[in-house]
């Protein structure tokens, strides 16, 4: 079971080279090609990544990608490549801009959201409860409550 | 102000239903072109029937026209072509690009030049040549660099060799009316 | 004639539901007890006919009746019975019409088992289910009818139905989801009927959760299934696309996370009321509005049905009606309402609420990533695609904070919690994860800083917590024997589910890191090796089936010399569709998947193939299953079963911390 779980480390595993479909210069040149063809969407399919699609432009970005990774060229060298011709659209990771940033500020912005009205509504609730039921005596008899209640839960 | 708090959901999806009900009337695989205002990408590439005869952007700008990427293979281009001829009877430059299919080797196809000169002369013929010459992207180069996923697609080029306007689709006389003439008519002058 | 008739039923149908949307509703108002004990037979009657008319189509289906349009399009006398029947559903029509037997298979449930319910408020619940089921019915019936003919033209054969759709998958896959979709109707339906008669005690609570837990067990099982099946069927071993439809079925499952555990609350607390029934209106809303994304061609989907602006048009009214008037309703009617509950800031009400707030969260992510693209071109800034590296990126940063939370949340009790007793257990809690997480990696002889490690540890943390709490809750009965028959369902259901949603993390996280493929070329006879496995290529031979041409491949393999299994791989060509559809060749273990996919015939007599050694893939799938076992198990507590007709009798907690 060790040896199978250590052979897992290899990222490429030992494959001859003459059957490699493709022949890359290194395994980080592989790792790239992968990350790209998965990256990249191809601008004709019902939302495929040019990985998955035989569409004909498909093929072509998938042959280009090739070509400039195995050239050397880095990630985004190559996005860029892609989207002077096809646009934002092939990337499926939206461009960082002003219009853009609501993708990723709204969710920070409900999480905080939600932690103040958590806090507004604790508040809201608890003077609701004390107004009605006359503060002071009923969070004695509250606190009374509690600690009894304490006392039990620890002797159990 | 409370009270208005619970108004909160219902206001945001009458907002979200604006957006849902436009999206309704658009296509989303509809894209932008992204060459627009951009001089032709460089090529070197053969004319369809004679080979030994290069075209590069230099060797086709001087007039307005239109680049049309178009193959025998493509149903709605082989229906255009009547509608683009009577275009060129009216005196617009009409440049084919011609949109050359992959060669399955592992089938043991292999692309036969003479073949399709002769496909493309007969196909011509039946159906109108709008075309004052053909350009040949055997390996989808130039069609690559413009940003073309299919065939038919048209590229106004003005008389700098600037990209003005690509058009998606077969060009028929409504869109030919409403999207291309003005554009064409306003780069004669 | 058959299918006449069945269009018929479904006409009556329609009309059963325009009764059943007015007369117990009525009834309610005005305390007409007759056309209150309406509501029950018109709902056996609603059910009776949709499945008659069910029956109809899957009738046409078997005896290949090509008159139908319908048939003709998704069916061919050469596809198996069996595909012939699940068709039924492979296009828009028929899967309609199975949401409508659906649908109306809930609503005789909530008939048949709220006996337990005052009569005014089921009567209420069933109106609005019927208001529901009008809109659909007149949708499929006016617009998207299953029983069109063709006559007096019709196809010698049908079209086929769609490769991909013909495997085991699309058996289960579509029901199981349905039935989870349309379940949140009924929470839906709970809500609206509290909102109109203003009562929102922990009874209310009590009487939605079991129906909410059913409806999510479902739709767990209908997301798992997609899943798994699209990593057999589609011959790229991927398990999740972030495509539009999945995420479609993604939210409505988040919120419904949401909605069970604030239900909770509510029920145990009597506070989180407004909140809860807000996310009730939203599970079922975003369940219809993932069927308007999927079938109005809005949005971009190897999945989505045929693009009908029509249909796409009435689906969004039918929107604005359900969803716009309930949440006008809510608006109007829930700010009358106010709880009352004193709680600590440590305590079990607030890790809730936690828990609401990254599922939540969550839920604006994914729906973010689906509908920007298409606000952003609406708005005439350009086309943009929202797709994996965005939402993965994102949901990293989600987990970890919410799988944190849990495996704190079921140690902490209700209204406030003293951190002192809590430092024992949490600490032991922690050494276990420790050690759990960097003993698979040292075994791995690799502890890197990666993902695999941040999810053996979040899954260690959530998985141990789960486990312990659930020992010790048991030793409070005096043994763990004696509590194993004492302690409630609803206990165990939330830690099996706990420890589901543990696996899923890890079997995520380890996946992602270590799977490992290759794309090669082989001619028979020649071996492979990738992580320790040999594939050898023993043969490729011509296919024959019933609907399909095509090749297969037989490999053989072993680990280390010693053999491992038998591999069959397929590449079919299906005749009538004209399409290619790689059948990919899988051998599944809990500790790893080998996977391998056909490809092309090369011209030197050798073949392009892929091969994947993916570990840990079905703990992805597990963990799902575990998920929905839990939810099961939880359903079936003594509690939802107790009979109280009266809203005032009952329903002090009798343990204080539960579930």
């Amino acid at each position: 079971m060790n040896y199978f779980l250590l052979s897992l480390l290899l990222l490429t595993g030992t494959v001859q080279a003459t059957q490699a479909l493709i022949e890359f210069k290194s395994p980080e040149q592989q790792a790239l090609f992968k990350q790209l063809t998965h990256e990249l969407r191809c601008p004709k399919c019902q939302n495929q990544n040019i990985a998955d699609s035989n569409a004909v432009v498909a093929v072509d970005m998938r042959n280009k990608t090739l070509e400039l990774v195995q050239q050397g060229q880095t990630k985004q060298q190559v996005l860029d490549y892609m989207k002077s011709r096809y646009g934002d659209f092939v990337h499926y990771q939206p461009p960082l801009n002003k219009f853009t940033l609501v993708l990723w500020l709204l969710p920070a912005l409900m999480v905080v959201g939600l932690v103040v009205l958590l806090l507004l509504r604790r508040r809201a609730e608890r003077s609701s409860l004390a107004a009605e039921s006359g503060a002071p005596v009923h969070g004695q008899l509250e606190q009374q409550m509690d600690q009894l209640i304490e006392q039990y839960r620890r002797k159990s | 102000m409370r009270k208005l708090a619970f108004f909160i959901p219902f206001a945001l999806f009458i907002g979200l239903s604006v957006f849902l009900f436009s999206g309704l009337f658009s296509n989303p695989m509809e894209r932008e072109s992204s060459v627009l205002n951009q001089p032709l990408p460089a090529f070197a590439l053969p004319d369809l029937q004679q080979q030994e005869k290069i075209w590069t952007p230099d060797s086709v700008k001087g007039k307005p026209f239109l680049l049309n990427v178009w193959g025998t293979w493509c149903v709605t281009c082989n229906a255009e072509l009547a509608y683009l001829t009577e275009l060129r009877e009216q005196g617009v430059m009409i440049v084919g690009l011609y949109y050359q299919q992959p060669v399955d080797a592992a089938f043991g196809e292999v692309f036969d030049l003479t073949a399709l000169q002769q496909e493309v002369a007969l196909k011509l013929e039946q159906q109108g040549n709008p075309y004052q010459w053909n350009i040949l992207d055997k390996d989808r180069t130039l069609i690559f660099d413009l940003g073309v996923t299919g065939a038919p697609e048209t590229f106004l080029i003005d008389a700098q060799g600037v990209i003005r306007l690509h058009h998606i689709g077969d060009i028929n006389p409504q869109v030919w009316q409403q999207k291309l003439a003005a554009a064409y008519q306003s780069l004669q002058e | 004639m058959i299918a006449e008739y069945g269009q018929l039923a479904l006409t009556f149908a329609l009309c059963i539901s325009l009764a059943l949307a007015i007369v117990p509703m009525y009834g309610s108002f005005k305390g007409h007890q007759t056309a209150l004990q309406l509501g029950n037979p018109l709902s056996y009657a609603l059910f009776l006919l949709t499945a008659f008319s069910f029956w109809a189509l899957s009738y046409a289906f078997w005896v290949n009746d090509f008159t139908v349009v319908y048939v003709a399009t998704n069916s061919n006398s050469l596809l198996p019975w069996y595909y012939r029947l699940t068709a039924v559903w492979g296009g828009h029509e028929g899967s309609m019409l199975l949401w409508l037997l659906t649908l109306s298979g809930w609503i005789a449930a909530v008939a048949l088992f709220s006996r337990s319910l005052p009569l005014q408020f089921q009567g209420r619940i069933l109106g609005v289910m019927g208001l529901v089921a009008v809109g659909f019915y007149a949708f499929v019936l006016f617009m998207s009818n299953p029983f069109e003919r063709s006559l007096p033209y019709f196809p010698v054969d049908g079209r086929d139905l769609n490769p991909l759709l013909q495997d085991f998958g699309m058996i289960i896959h579509p029901p199981m989801l349905y039935m989870g979709y349309v379940g949140f109707s009924v929470s839906f339906a709970f809500a609206i009927a509290a909102l109109m008669g203003g009562k929102f005690d922990s009874t209310w609570a009590r009487w939605a959760r079991p129906w909410t837990l059913a409806a999510w067990m479902f739709l767990t099982l209908g997301i798992m299934l997609g899943s798994w099946w699209a990593y057999a069927e589609l011959g790229w071993g991927g398990w999740w696309f972030w495509d539009p439809v999945e995420n479609a079925s993604f939210m409505p499952w988040l919120v419904g996370t949401a909605l069970i555990h604030s239900l909770a609350v509510t029920e145990k607390r009597g506070t989180f009321k407004s909140w809860t029934v807000l996310l009730a209106i939203a599970a079922f809303s975003l369940s219809l509005l993932g069927a308007f994304l999927v079938r109005s061609g809005v949005l971009v989907s190897v999945h989505s049905f045929a693009a009908d602006p029509s249909r796409g048009l009435y689906l969004l009214a039918f929107l604005l009606v359900v969803i716009g008037g309930s949440l006008l309703l809510y608006a109007l009617r829930m700010n009358s309402v106010r709880s009352q509950a004193r709680y600590e800031l440590f305590s079990r009400e607030v890790l809730l609420w936690g828990n609401n707030i990254f599922l939540l969260t969550a839920t604006l992510v994914v729906l973010l990533g689906t509908l920007f693209p298409l606000v952003h071109k609406e708005l005439g800034l350009g086309s943009i695609s929202i797709g994996e590296p965005f939402f993965n990126q994102l949901f990293y940063y989600l987990v970890i904070p919410f799988a944190l939370l849990l495996g704190l949340g079921p140690w902490v009790r209700w209204k406030q919690q003293q951190v002192q007793p809590l430092l024992k257990p949490m600490s032991l809690i922690a050494i276990a994860t420790l050690i759990l997480a960097l003993g698979t990696l040292a075994a791995l002889q690799s502890i890197q800083a990666n993902l695999a490690l941040l999810g053996l540890l979040l899954g260690a943390w959530v998985g141990s917590s789960a486990i312990f709490e659930l020992l010790q809750r048991l030793q409070q009965f005096g043994s763990v024997k004696q509590g194993l028959t004492k302690l409630n369902a609803s206990h165990f259901g939330m830690t099996l589910a706990h420890i589901g949603f543990a696996v899923l993390v890890i079997g995520v996280a380890m996946t992602k890191t270590y799977s490992v493929e290759t794309q090669v070329r082989m001619k028979a006879g020649e071996q492979v090796e990738l992580a320790g496995y040999q594939f050898r290529l023993v043969e490729v031979y011509p296919l024959n089936g019933p609907n399909y041409k095509g090749e297969a491949a037989e490999l053989d393999v072993s680990y280390k010399g010693d053999y491992v299994t038998h591999l069959h791989a397929e590449k079919r060509f299906y005749t009538v569709q004209r399409s290619v559809m790689t059948e990919a060749a899988v051998h599944a273990r809990l500790s790893r998947d080998l996977y391998v996919a056909l490809g092309e015939s090369l011209n030197d007599d050798s073949w392009a193939l892929s091969l994947y050694v993916k570990p840990f893939v079905r703990w992805i799938w597990l963990g799902g299953l575990l998920m929905a076992l839990g939810g099961l198990i939880a359903l079936c507590d003594k509690r939802y079963r107790r009979r109280t007709a009266e809203p005032k009798a009952s329903t002090e907690p009798k343990e204080t911390a539960d579930a």
